[in-house]
């Protein structure tokens, strides 16, 4: 009896019908909220934007990424002095039905919605992660938060004008606007939902794209299809489609066709390496990034990435680079090896901190971590943006022990080397890397003891721990919030110094006015120069030890026609997955 | 009445090791356990959302403060909201709890039955080739890393044979839960299966050497009667107490490497990730339960000592 009521208990909801097409997707580690507010990470995205709308997405296949409207009814108009934008919503969109609306029901999606949905990001109570986006652009937001938060009071840069027009007044000149609006952390919620589920609401979460969540855990979530939401026809050609890059995927079958395709979708969230990839070979899942350690296995060919007969048989697969990068940073804060007052000095640690840029080992880190699959490059400006500049000289990211042990003798660093910190998350992999760094930088004089591991328990820790500068170097990841330069040069800006993103604490004041003056460009050849030119100050003043662009390597079931991503804001392409039947699969397959 | 009184007793008297416990685990969370305010904060924080969200994590409060509150929750049973997750942290104990209980409980009781059973066999035939068979095979499955056992079934039930799922738990009638109940049963089964074996074998032989069990022998008792009713029933203390006492490890962090590897949302992998993500509300329920559980369990394991041997007194009077 006991055995029979915790069965009950353990009981998930029966599947509703098994003939339904569910795409089954994996992911490498679960969200922790599903609140847009709180969806600073791909995983809270790939639900967020699969749950909610946003006024703007990405298209499905163009890259490098470009934008389309989503909710919005096209383009905002922009005032000529770029300050007011003014946004038209689509009529009769609907939220899902939920309790959480009289009656269940679920009703119209507004510009009031949105105007409520970025101010809660500036309220205290709620704990954003997105408000960063907008501090300090939209007249008077900032101060609505500071002034109790009042959601019945107005706010003169943020207004719906009616249901259906959204008006944005900046301080200044915001090019990325529009691109902070196609983030999770824009996202549209119904108040209704907000105050129906309290704080709840990050695990309840109510919206109007193209699925609604109907469970979610630890391991997996389930979604049903919105069957209220319309967004026309998939147009393959607005999409970016590209006969020569994605003919094979069979996705030409599902041009015109009203999406989204399938009648659910599960994401299945997999920590473990070997479960999900034997999770995916078995069928279980139907796609999966593959794990660094059956690289060596699915891989026949690195350049250019090929499968291996038996896996190209059975699987489709694309390789791309992440929209981000790894590097090394220096706090810049710490006079023994950053900014000095006495110019003397100053040029000394500039010229110690070059030198062990030039004796870090990219080609080895790639090699033994990345399996050679990253993409080295120089500087801050990662590949994926279109302000990268492929010309650029590779001189700082090229092993170069004679430049550096020639570096450290003319500044008379020899036999007075600082012992310095190196910070990191407790992980088997971080260690090995700290390793493979400090033999690295033994071969210019540092002894064993003179780089020091610090390792913390959580990301967490040792983020405090950076923004408390008390780390001298530390090795990071970056992800893009959007496809712009300025996305990874606001972590060198001298005002964001830590706790802000500028954990390297740089000041430079070149480097701060390139910055300021970029800040109201319109993207253009104009910015782009710019951009450049603070590139070259980051890479010559040796701030950064810069950079690797990892490379993914996606594989799916033939069955499926889609094209998987997860880069900047993944899981808009979910609506645009179709589960083909088995006589198809074997006509794509031959 | 006696009973009564003695449950009673017990649990008055376990007030104090839920107090040392939970206090003990409080110090540790609040000055060597992760600090939750750096996850929560954005890319790009400022001092004063900094001081704000550590306000709203408790962490500006004094100590005593805070654990008086712990204590409150406790009696409560309200702990608030997860700080990873906004989920309340009733809902979910009530979500996960049951799914590792019938996750492990197939496993938790076939380990024990048929290690009791093998440590009987082994026991009876000490010293022969059945013993050894069965003892080598407890090393086997001892010496095999749990982690390994549970790769290779996955690959070898979910991929090889196909016969049952690599991971997930997609549970709605009996037979959906044979389906994804199996492999981790018999993953655990296989690990667990080694340790039980020793032990009950170490304890039955020592059992069977005695007098009274000779002299069942010498009346010309049949060996299955020997085993059960003059070995095991008088071996019963032992393995009760090892039986019970393994039931809240089981439960919070036995479960947590199958939870992670099958993909099934339970209690223990719920736990590991409050513990290394710093979600203190969490902690505090699972820690403040588990005393709690420990303290009924040394109640039942009293009580059980009198079911099985009758010379135990639950009054403490000599019989």
């Amino acid at each position: 009896m006991i055995m029979g009521m915790l069965l009950l208990a353990a009981c998930s909801e029966p599947p509703s019908d098994d003939n339904r097409d569910v795409y089954r997707h994996s992911e490498d580690e679960a969200p922790a909220s599903l609140d847009p507010a709180q969806a600073s990470t791909v995983y809270s995205n790939m639900v967020v934007v699969n749950v909610f709308d946003t006024l703007y997405r990405y298209k499905y296949l163009a890259r490098p990424y470009e934008l389309a409207p989503n909710l919005a009814a096209g383009f905002p108009d922009v005032s000529d002095d770029g300050l007011t934008y003014t946004f038209r919503i689509r009529s009769g969109v609907e939220f899902t039905d939920d309790p959480a609306f009289p009656d269940g029901t679920g009703r119209e999606v507004t510009a009031h919605d949105l105007v409520y949905s970025i101010q809660r990001h500036f309220d205290p109570g709620v704990r954003s992660q997105g408000a960063w986006l907008w501090s300090g652009r939209i007249v008077g937001l900032d101060e609505w938060g500071q002034n109790g938060a009042d959601y019945a009071a107005p706010i003169e840069g943020l207004k719906a004008l009616d249901d259906h027009t959204l008006q944005i007044q900046l301080t200044a000149p915001y090019p990325q606007l529009v691109y902070t609006l196609a983030a999770g952390f824009s996202a549209l919620v119904p108040k209704e939902a907000v105050e129906f589920y309290g704080r709840e609401f990050s695990v309840k979460p109510v919206g109007s794209g193209p699925f609604k969540l109907t469970s979610f855990n630890s391991a997996l979530a389930t979604f049903d299809r919105n069957p209220k939401f319309d967004r026309g026809v998939l147009n393959l050609a607005d999409e970016g489609y590209r006969d020569d890059l994605h003919g094979t995927y069979g996705l030409q079958a599902l041009d015109g066709q009203a999406y989204p395709f399938v009648d659910g979708l599960e994401i299945h969230f997999i920590d473990e390496n070997a479960s999900r990839w034997n999770s995916f070979i078995s069928g279980e899942v139907h796609n999966v990034m593959v794990p660094n350690e059956q690289i060596d296995r699915v891989l026949t060919s690195k350049d250019p990435i090929e499968l291996n007969d038996d896996m190209a048989e059975r699987f489709h697969k694309h390789s791309g680079i992440e929209a981000g990068f790894v590097y090394g940073g220096f706090n810049m804060a710490d006079e023994r090896f950053g900014h000095h007052p006495d110019p003397d000095q100053d040029a000394a640690n500039r010229a110690l901190r070059c030198a062990i840029r030039d004796a870090f080992d990219w080609q080895a880190r790639n090699e033994t971590f990345y399996f050679g699959l990253g993409n080295v490059f120089p500087g801050v400006i990662v590949p994926l943006v279109p302000e990268f500049d492929a010309d650029l000289s590779r001189r700082s990211v090229q092993h170069n022990l004679q430049s550096a042990n020639q570096a450290l003798d003319e500044y008379g660093w020899r036999d007075q080397l600082p012992s310095m910190s190196y910070g990191m998350p407790s992980s088997v992999q971080q260690r090995q890397m700290f390793e493979q760094f400090r033999a690295q930088v033994q071969e210019i004089g540092f002894s064993t003891d003179q780089f020091s591991p610090e390792s913390f328990a959580t990301f967490g820790d040792f983020s405090r721990a950076i923004k408390n500068r008390e780390l001298d170097l530390f090795f990071l990841g970056w992800s893009l919030d959007y496809p712009d330069a300025q996305n990874t040069l606001q972590l060198f800006y001298g005002p964001n110094e830590t706790p802000g993103s500028n954990n390297f604490n740089y000041n430079n004041p070149a480097f701060d006015a390139l910055y300021e003056q970029t800040l109201t460009l319109q993207p253009g050849q104009q910015r782009t120069a710019l951009y450049r030119q603070m590139n070259q100050l980051v890479i010559d003043d040796c701030v950064v030890i810069s950079g690797l662009s990892r490379t993914r390597v996606h594989l799916w079931d033939k069955q499926v026609r889609m094209l998987p991503d997860r880069e900047i804001l993944g899981g808009f392409f979910m609506r645009f997955v179709d589960i083909g039947n088995e006589s198809e699969t074997a006509a794509m397959s031959n | 009445m006696e009973l009564l009184s003695y449950v009673i007793r017990k649990l008055i008297g376990g007030i104090p090791l839920i107090l040392g416990v939970t206090l003990i685990s409080f110090v540790l969370m609040v000055y060597f356990g992760p600090d939750k305010t750096f996850e929560l904060l954005s890319k790009n924080p400022t001092e004063a959302e900094i001081a704000q969200v550590r306000a709203q994590l408790g962490y500006d409060r004094p100590f005593l403060v805070r654990y008086a509150e712990y204590l409150k929750e406790m009696a409560t049973l309200d702990f608030g909201f997860s700080d990873s997750t906004g989920e309340r942290v009733s809902s979910i104990l009530s979500r996960t709890i049951p799914v590792s209980l019938a996750l492990l409980a197939p496993g938790f009781v076939l380990g024990n039955l048929l290690g009791i059973v093998l440590g009987l066999v082994a026991a009876w035939y000490r010293g022969g080739w059945v013993d050894k068979l069965i003892m080598g095979g407890a090393v086997v499955g001892m010496s095999i890393s749990f982690l390994v056992v549970i790769v290779a079934f996955q690959a070898l039930f979910g991929v090889v044979l196909g016969w049952f799922p690599v991971r997930g738990w997609n549970v709605h009638d009996l037979p959906s839960y044979a389906y994804y109940v199996t492999v981790p049963t018999l993953a655990s089964v296989f690990v667990a299966l080694g340790y039980n074996t020793r032990f009950f074998r170490a304890v039955l032989v020592e059992e069977i050497n005695r007098d009274h069990v000779r002299t069942a022998r010498a009346f010309g008792a049949r060996p299955a009667e020997i085993l059960f009713r003059n070995v095991l029933m008088n071996a019963m203390i032992p393995i009760v107490t090892r039986i019970l006492f393994s039931i809240p490890l089981i439960v919070v962090s036995g479960s947590l490497l199958i939870e992670s590897y099958f993909g099934i949302p339970g209690i223990g992998k719920v736990t590991f990730d409050a513990i290394t993500s710093g979600d203190q509300p969490i902690l505090k329920a699972v820690v403040g339960l588990t005393a709690v559980l420990f303290v009924l369990i040394l109640i039942v394991t009293d009580i059980l000592y009198r079911v099985v041997d009758p010379r135990v007194s639950l009054t403490g009077d000599a019989r």
